[in-house]
């Protein structure tokens, strides 16, 4: 269960060029109707990414409520609720022209105070809207149809946050005064997405109907959207080869795969989605003595083979890479770095010269291997089999959630432990929280689990995080990313496998950047 | 009412009937014809006969696996999902990560009989205690144990397993104690009632009146005769034991630094679709030696009904 | 009206007792909840992928788990004196509408797959016990035992595989085809296809019970007095097997079915999460790992009055079926 409850919140690059997911091609307009039945794993409690993005609500919040921009598959950023923007010299002002004309579900017009007041909220209650939007010091609202972001200080990252998935503009008129997290639109959104929230059913389904009066006329294509969710993966299997689903993200077991490709109804995609970013990584828990010799890190990771665990854990479907940003982030992966080569023998050199020569029952040390939920479980018995090759007896213990952010992040009792943690769509984000020396926080799950202090790292990190100019903050992110790389406070393994199944029959399902997060509007079933 | 002693003995196994008098004539540790009644039985039975030569080949394997398989079966050895057959070196093919089946199964072997046994010796433990002194002692010391038991029989088994699972971690002491900790009731409510109607009995009664303790009349006197239905009770146990490993790691929650057939299924659930070897060879194992454990469990009961001796 | 007095006695009574019993189940569960490992809050943040501090600590709050555990504890009882469960802040959701919604299914469930297994374990059973020592008696109780020993989560994933990708006849999940829009007839027959597998793959496992209950109850019985008077009356042997032995047979096989009701909630987590049926197995055991003790509390707590209302039924089902029988 634990197994399954798991979250990939990204997607590798394996084919970074649009697999068939978009283009009907050349076909003349796409077809009006039909019912789509989406599965989407985990259940989540609430249905808009909101106060919590836990369980599948990124994925199906965005159909409902949208945000203030959507990305292409480079991020860069393209209309949605705001048609056009502009970004003062200094980076401290954003100025939001909205779309004209739109409306809220229940009929309300959509205008600057919805957006004033949700991007306030976000910064109150977002996990990481907090981060995201710390700047933020005000949004102005000198007409309706304008917003004013104001900021403190620079945030170059500001701009990606809009996404529905992450940064969703809700109704204020529904959401004032209430308390956000209690309030039950979350659970039965009110949006100006193409798609109406109609019902959800706990433990079974949620109904979403087409939005007649949607701004983008002529869309959304389809009737219905009929989300489902199946806790067993291989239950997940039968009822896409069944028919009875049409598409699912991460849906079936990895090792189905190969078979699902080659059955004549399904096709299978494997994306990365550059707005989720996937990545995964081994990080070494720098408080534990023998792991404070960096020549013991190096060591270990020679022991493990990333490119074999791509091959036998994901089945080849992940993206490896040696950079802490990984490939997804096709601005700023810096692409010259490379493991360490995999050689057990200069390995076991190593320990040795560090006084950890292998004991009368052949191991060297023993050490604890704690893995994110998020994680193949594979995973951690492919580390351990790797490092009992070098001598070294990794013991897994493996827990669910809540017992693992409490072992990893408030008791700190591992030495090694896998996590999951995701790029997202910007470095400042998503990536400077694992090795910033200020993130080091006892009891914060996806903080600086390793414990890892580098004022050079800290300096380049906190630069980037204000740095205006694209092309200086990709300077400062590349050499942020090879010293970590030489530090070795981390095994950077890359970006899991994301894959998607659909009917050969759903055309254009993720046109933008955010993938399945994106709205559905495109979406049509063709014969 | 019908008597809840009878009851009970029925739920654990159905053909046991009411205990008459001379307890001395039945199964007693060490009585001399023992081993004669024993092999008449199996002979007669070709279930139980079958069910003696599964346990004592799975008892075998466990013990001998180190033997077998002297490295550790978890390690990556062989390309990973070979069929059964398909390379003679690990006849029964490779899983996801390449471990070999067969070493699997052999080592598994001893972690699930492990796992099924301990569990139910704790649970008999706290049973016999709990039972053994309510039945005994009576009054209010009784009353609060059943109040006890009772609670314990209306929480769930299995959800309770699993939060005690969640509270400590997968490993196997974990597993077993917590399979141990949910199971006990139903051993406590059969040895209660049978120390109930033993100490009404004529021997005991005796035995008190030569003025025995307690602790002498409970060891001595009740325990010999209160446990054969226990014993045949317990091979449920044991059966059940193993059977809630596999939902347990079915569900993930295994321990992953041991292999039994619960975990190989647990691992090999993901490839159910397109190597169902590796669910349906440590699926077959358990369903054997839980098939096995029951029709022992069969034959002993079998043993201790005399009404039924004639039938067979 | 004596009989509904005394009926009404019988049920107070039974209240009565229950109180105690509920009590320590519930301080018992609260107890070893707070033994769990982290919190709630973990668990949204772990799921989310990203927390601050401030987030967490709002979280908690909301959550009410900043209090002392004893207050918690002390609040929970006071609600539940009210007859309110309290709120799952996860779901955000009163606990009772959230379980009532998943109760219906659970039942639903759990009766299909009783009564399946009582009517096909007391038919084996009674095969059984007539040709006791021969053939069909052999066969029948391996065929029983077989169900009993496989893997529940095996056998239905199997069936799934079996009859609703290969063979296409059943649905591989879920109690009804969402949105369907049906109605009368076509409603209960879609209903019925969703509950056949996953109610047979609960059934298998106390079918090996029942049909061995009633077997060596059925031997029991026969030996006795009342069943000689009968075949000395001259009773047809079908007629005596009928109206004596399986109807006296019945009291220790329904004992056992009051008893078994706790085993089938537990049993339900695992097939529930097979066949994607939402009802209150998965709903116990998603609580567990988001740690969400208001809805596993009411869960447990529902599931133990399910058992003594189980056992409540089963004394009155024994009053009928022996009228010699004094309900308690």
């Amino acid at each position: 269960m634990w197994h399954d409850l798991k979250r990939h919140f990204a997607g590798p690059l394996i084919a970074a060029a649009v697999v068939g997911l978009g283009a009907a091609g050349a076909h003349a307009a796409p077809r009006q109707g039909g019912t789509l039945t989406w599965i989407v794993t985990p259940e989540p409690a609430s249905l808009i990414p909101l106060t919590n993005t836990a369980g599948g609500n990124a994925e199906i919040g965005p159909k409902v409520v949208e945000g203030l921009l959507t990305y292409d598959t480079d991020l860069n950023p393209k209309p949605l609720l705001a048609t056009a923007w502009e970004v003062a010299k200094d980076g401290l002002q954003y100025r939001f022209s909205l779309r004209p004309g739109v409306k809220w579900h229940d009929g309300k017009d959509f205008t600057s105070a919805d957006v004033a007041f949700s991007i306030l909220t976000l910064k109150q209650s977002h996990p990481r809207g907090r981060s995201t939007f710390a700047n933020v010091v005000e949004v102005r609202t000198p007409d309706p149809l304008t917003a004013v972001i104001v900021l403190s200080k620079p945030a170059p990252y500001l701009l990606t946050a809009l996404a529905g998935a992450e940064s969703p503009i809700v109704p204020k008129h529904l959401y004032e005064g209430t308390h956000v997290a209690a309030n039950p639109r979350n659970s039965a959104p009110v949006g100006t997405g193409p798609f109406v929230f109609k019902e959800f059913v706990k433990g079974s389904h949620v109904v979403l109907e087409r939005n007649p009066d949607y701004w983008d006329k002529g869309k959304p294509h389809l009737d219905k959207v009929i989300v489902r969710f199946i806790p067993d993966a291989v239950a997940r299997a039968a009822a896409l080869e069944s028919g009875t689903a049409q598409l699912g993200g991460q849906a079936i077991p990895l090792s189905d795969v190969k078979r699902f490709s080659e059955l004549p109804d399904l096709r299978v995609d494997s994306v990365n989605w550059a707005y989720v970013s996937n990545h995964q990584q081994l990080i070494f828990n720098l408080d534990t003595p023998i792991l404070q010799n960096k020549a013991v890190r190096k060591a270990i990771s020679q022991a493990i083979d990333v490119n074999a665990l791509n091959k036998v854990v994901w089945y080849g479907y992940g993206t490896v890479s040696p950079a802490a940003i990984g490939k997804a982030n096709t601005k700023y992966h810096n692409a010259g770095i490379q493991y360490f080569p995999v050689d057990t023998k200069q390995a076991e050199a190593a320990l040795d010269a560090a006084g950890l020569k292998r004991g009368a029952d052949g191991t060297r040390f023993k050490l604890r291997l704690l893995f994110n939920p998020f994680q193949e479980r594979r995973a951690a018995d492919f580390v351990r089999q790797s490092l009992a090759r070098i001598g070294v007896d990794a013991v897994i213990e493996s827990y669910d959630f809540a017992t693992y952010t409490t072992k990893a992040y408030t008791e700190r009792a591992f030495d090694i432990t896998l996590e999951a943690l995701a790029n997202v769509f910007d470095p400042t984000v998503g990536v400077q929280r694992v090795f910033w020396s200020k993130n080091f926080k006892i009891g914060l799950p996806f903080s600086n689990a390793a414990h890892y202090a580098n004022p050079e790292v800290d300096r380049l990190l906190e630069a980037a995080s204000v740095e205006v100019d694209e092309a200086k903050r990709k300077a400062l992110f590349l050499e942020f990313q090879q010293i970590v790389h030489d530090d070795v406070p981390s095994v950077e393994f890359g970006a899991n496998p994301s894959i998607t199944i659909r009917s050969k029959a759903v055309q254009n399902y993720a046109p933008t950047g955010e993938g399945l997060r994106g709205s559905f509007a495109d979406l049509s079933l063709e014969p | 009412m019908p008597d809840p002693a009878r009851l009970l003995r029925a739920l654990i196994h159905p053909l046991r009937p009411r205990r008459e008098a001379s307890p001395t004539t039945d199964f007693l540790p060490g009585s001399e014809s023992q081993g004669h009644v024993l092999w008449r039985l199996l002979s007669h039975s070709p279930q139980a006969l079958f069910g003696v030569a599964v346990l004592a080949l799975v008892a075998g394997t466990a013990l001998t696996a180190g033997w077998w398989y002297p490295d550790d079966p978890l390690a990556m050895v062989a390309p990973p999902l070979l069929w059964p057959g398909e390379d003679p070196a690990f006849p029964l093919g490779s899983d996801s990560l390449g471990r070999d089946v067969a070493a699997g199964l052999v080592h598994g072997a001893k972690v699930s009989l492990t796992v099924g046994l301990v569990a139910a010796i704790l649970s008999l433990g706290i049973g016999l205690t709990v039972g053994g002194l309510g039945g005994f002692f009576g009054g209010a010391l009784d009353d609060a144990l059943v109040r006890v038991t009772e609670l314990f029989q209306t929480v769930p088994s299995f959800l309770f397993v699993i939060v005690l699972v969640a509270i400590g971690k997968p490993s196997v002491t974990v597993i077993v104690t917590a399979i141990g900790l949910a199971s006990w009731p139903v051993i406590a409510r059969l040895v209660r009632a049978e120390f109930r109607s033993l100490r009404e009995t004529e021997f005991v009664l005796a035995a008190r009146s030569l003025g025995y303790g307690p602790a002498r009349l409970i060891l001595r006197e009740i325990l010999p005769n209160a446990l054969p239905p226990v014993i045949v009770t317990t091979s449920v146990l044991v059966a059940t034991a193993i059977l809630i490993e596999s939902a347990l790691s079915f569900l993930g929650m295994g321990d992953p630094n041991m292999v039994s057939w619960g975990s190989m299924i647990g691992d090999g659930r993901d490839q159910l679709r397109t190597a169902w070897f590796l669910t349906a060879l440590p699926g077959g194992a358990i369903l054997l030696t839980v098939l096995a454990l029951n029709l022992v469990g069969d034959a002993l009961n079998d043993r201790f009904n005399p009404r039924l001796r004639g039938l067979r | 009206m004596p009989h509904l007095a005394r009926l009404g006695g019988v049920l107070r009574r039974t209240a009565w007792q229950a109180v105690p019993t509920v009590i320590g189940i519930v301080v018992l569960n609260f107890c070893l909840l707070q033994l769990l490992p982290g919190d709630a809050a973990d668990v949204i943040a772990a799921e989310s992928g990203s927390a601050t501090v401030e987030g967490m600590a709002a979280l908690r709050a909301h959550f009410g788990l900043d209090l002392p555990a004893l207050n918690q504890l002390l609040g929970y009882l006071n609600a539940l004196a009210h007859l309110d469960l309290g709120v799952s802040p996860r779901h955000n959701l009163p606990v009772t509408s959230l379980i009532a919604s998943r109760l219906g299914a659970t039942l639903l469930l759990m009766g299909t797959a009783l009564g399946l297994a009582l009517l096909a374990g007391i038919l084996f059973g009674a095969v059984m016990a007539v040709t006791v020592g021969r053939w069909p008696d052999r066969i029948l109780s391996v065929a029983a035992l077989l169900f009993y020993s496989t893997p529940s989560f095996w056998l239905g994933l199997m069936a799934i595989v079996l009859f609703a990708v290969k063979l296409g006849w059943l649905p591989t999940g879920g109690n009804a085809t969402i949105d369907s829009g049906l109605a009368g007839w076509a409603w209960a027959a879609d209903r019925a296809r969703h509950l056949a597998l996953p109610a047979l793959a609960m059934a298998g496992f106390f079918v090996a019970i029942f049909s061995r209950l009633t077997r060596a109850a059925m031997l029991e019985v026969r030996g006795q007095d009342f069943v000689r008077t009968a075949e000395a009356k001259g009773l047809g042997p079908f007629a005596v097997t009928v109206r004596h032995v399986l109807r006296n047979a019945l009291i220790p096989v329904t004992t056992v079915a009051g008893m078994q009701v706790g085993t089938l909630l537990g049993g339900s987590v695992v097939i529930e999460v097979v066949f994607s049926w939402p009802g209150l197995g998965r709903l116990a055991l998603e609580s567990v790992l988001s740690r969400d003790y208001h809805v596993l509390l009411g869960i447990l707590f529902l599931s133990s009055l399910l058992v003594i209302a189980a056992n409540l039924l089963v004394d009155l089902l024994h009053a009928w079926l022996d009228p010699r029988i004094q309900v308690r």
